[in-house]
């Protein structure tokens, strides 16, 4: 035993960037054909797998490089929940309106932070909500989507 | 003259002052907000300002551009919590003399300096950009391809952990802008038999997901450190002696901060620290430095919001962004149709005149603002957390929504914002994928057209030398340093 640390490379990242690389290099043999009339010069596929290669190019010397941060700290719960809540704001908005599901969003990041004034919570959300009703539908006309109860409750 | 005089009277139009003191304020606001940088709110301001004129709408992003810069050295000073990235060279000094009970001092130092450094880089914008553009109609295609290159490979040195991550994310912005219908072909790409991918990535929806969601999801993997506010009067003018200490180190910051800004890609934070190490080395009070300097204040201040002058430079004369936040200015007007480059001084020479003269009322706005409001400013960063970033990432979806009333917006938001989570914990900066996505097509487009110009040989570069020396320039920036160190090793101590 030595007793010297080998130096931490990039392998890892490294290799997610290559596998991007070879993903897009793969998808540009699905392309259609160019036709034939066009076919001088650069095509629609050579631009793409000249990026592609330079990328793999890149990767490769990333691989070479040694760390120089340290490892990341593992996301904590309250991340993986903010996660969570940003994924479910799509299927909760399509149930109950975006105007809705933007105020339960604030309200429930904001207690999952650690905010334990729920009154003033609920101002927030609920002035942010009014805020935005009043610039988006009433100044600028945007229709936001009602969700399946508003659509029940106003037809 | 006229064009100059018709974009200076455009300030008389009620609704653009309007813009530009909104914007000021706004800029003031969210730089102070720790966390919340001046690209991330021209991100999200994005889609408000579609459905403005472009005049108004430059004015209004060009002022936020402005005082955002200033607005960060606020909370920098006061709770030692740089609300922008480009005021972190502020905080060294600036919150030592604010624990010595000398805040108001630096915050007046730190208003005169911003405004000094912007009002230089904005007349430089005015007498440079032009002449530049002058410059660039000589300009073909194979110069453009070469500029675009260059610009983006000054993305290795936009900051961040790595130059190779660096241009990686560029690479990867650049890839992003094939997805669609090639031009010249006709042929979709990458859209998987989604339509709305056929007209291309939609810069909105990316822009804010990178900058804002993902700055939301980074923030909920942090533990928060209360921040406490020092007591202190007001701002106040520097005294003539003051003045008299900090004139070098403000014109050196004012040198430095326009011309970074205006080299491609590098924005006002590299300004500000390079200011900082500069305004130090010229010091003839250096032993003040790291305990609480003035001139550690005015260097950086100057530099940095000289920069965003600098910055507008490249992006309205070439339409090469000279920062990451010129890229989202540049995405901004380019989705209402404005396409910046030397065309646009002879074009809409007064579209052009009315951003310098909304810049410069930007310049001394936020000074006459900074002087009379800071205190309340620097509350700004006492804003709970838990209150702010649930309410950015709500304006984040309407903002993505808004433009296009598409679902499918929302959903490209979000998936930028996790790809910008990704980004950002693996040491990659968001600002190079943003300079590749908006340079892509011109890199693609420039490409084609000068294969086609040199009879596909890319010998052809070597009869245009401009494009030559841009090239070499690049190759020099991009190999130069590794090809030293090789030297460096061969040769013995």
């Amino acid at each position: 035993m030595s007793g010297v640390a080998s130096p931490r490379r990039e392998a890892g990242v490294a290799l997610v960037v290559a596998a991007v690389a070879a993903l897009g290099f793969a998808g540009t043999f699905t392309f259609d054909e160019v036709p034939p009339a066009l076919r001088e010069g650069l095509g629609a596929a050579e631009f793409p797998r000249l990026i592609c290669i330079v990328i793999l190019a890149l990767a490769a010397l990333l691989a070479l490089q040694e760390k120089r941060s340290e490892a990341a700290e593992p996301v904590p719960a309250t991340g993986w929940w903010t996660f969570a809540a940003c994924a479910g704001f799509l299927p909760v908005m399509a149930v109950i309106g975006m105007l809705p599901a933007m105020f339960l969003f604030v309200v429930a990041v904001g207690r999952l932070w650690g905010e334990r004034r729920i009154a003033l919570l609920l101002a927030s959300g609920a002035g942010l909500v009014a805020a935005i009703w009043l610039v988006f539908v009433r100044v600028f006309a945007i229709t936001l989507p009602a969700g399946w109860l508003g659509e029940q409750l106003l037809g | 003259m006229d064009a100059f005089l018709g974009g200076m009277a455009t300030l008389g139009d009620p609704f653009i002052l309007l813009m530009v003191v909104a914007g000021t304020l706004l800029g003031i606001v969210v730089g102070a907000l720790p966390g919340i940088s001046g690209s991330t709110t021209i991100a999200l301001l994005l889609p408000f300002t579609i459905g403005l004129s472009p005049i108004a709408a430059l004015a209004f992003m060009g002022s936020v551009y402005c005082a955002a810069n200033f607005g960060g050295s606020i909370t920098a000073i006061m709770v030692n919590a740089p609300g922008d990235p480009s005021a972190s060279a502020t905080a060294i000094e600036g919150y030592k003399l604010a624990q010595k009970g000398q805040a108001g001092v630096a915050l007046g130092m730190s208003a005169v300096s911003s405004a000094i450094g912007g009002i230089v880089s904005v007349v430089v914008l005015i007498f440079a950009a032009p002449l530049l553009a002058r410059a660039a109609y000589s300009f073909g295609p194979p110069e453009y391809f070469a500029l675009a290159i260059f610009g983006l490979s000054m993305c290795a040195a936009i900051g961040g952990e790595s130059r190779v991550k660096n241009l990686i994310a560029a690479a990867i912005g650049v890839l992003l802008a094939t997805v669609g219908i090639d031009l010249t072909s006709g042929i979709d790409r990458f859209s998987f038999g989604i339509t709305e991918l056929s007209d291309g990535i939609d810069f909105v929806p990316v822009l804010i997901g990178l900058f804002a969601v993902s700055e939301m999801l980074e923030q909920a993997t942090l533990r928060g450190v209360p921040a406490t506010i020092i007591a202190y009067t007001s701002a106040k003018l520097p005294s003539w002696a003051d003045f008299r200490k900090c004139n070098r180190s403000i014109w050196i910051g004012s040198g430095i901060g326009t011309f970074i800004g205006a080299l491609p890609a590098l924005g006002a934070t590299t300004a500000a620290l390079v200011g900082y190490a500069e305004t130090r080395r010229w010091s003839k009070h250096k032993h003040e430095f790291g305990h609480g300097s003035l001139e550690g204040v005015a260097g950086p201040e100057a530099a940095n919001n000289a920069a965003v002058g600098g910055s507008m430079v490249p992006t309205l004369a070439l339409g090469v962004p000279g920062s990451a936040t010129t890229a989202i200015i540049l995405a901004g007007l380019m989705v209402q149709g404005v396409r910046p480059g030397p065309h646009l001084f002879t074009e809409q020479p007064t579209l052009l005149y009315a951003v310098f003269a909304s810049m410069l009322a930007a310049n001394l706005l936020y000074l006459v603002m900074g002087m009379g409001m800071a205190k309340i400013f620097a509350r700004i960063s006492l804003i709970p957390p838990t209150l702010l970033w649930p309410g950015v990432f709500v304006l984040s979806v309407i903002g993505a929504y808004g433009p296009n009333q598409a679902i499918g917006d929302v959903v490209v938001m979000l998936a930028a914002g996790v790809v910008g989570f990704l980004f950002r914990r693996h040491g990659f900066s968001p600002a190079p994928l943003i300079m590749g996505l908006v340079l892509g097509r011109m890199v693609e487009e420039t490409l084609k057209q000068s294969m086609i110009i040199f009879d596909q040989s890319v010998a052809g570069f070597a009869g245009r030398p401009i494009a030559l020396g841009l090239l070499l320039v690049t190759a020099i920036g991009l190999f130069g340093p590794a090809l030293l160190r090789l030297v460096r090793r061969g040769v013995p101590a």
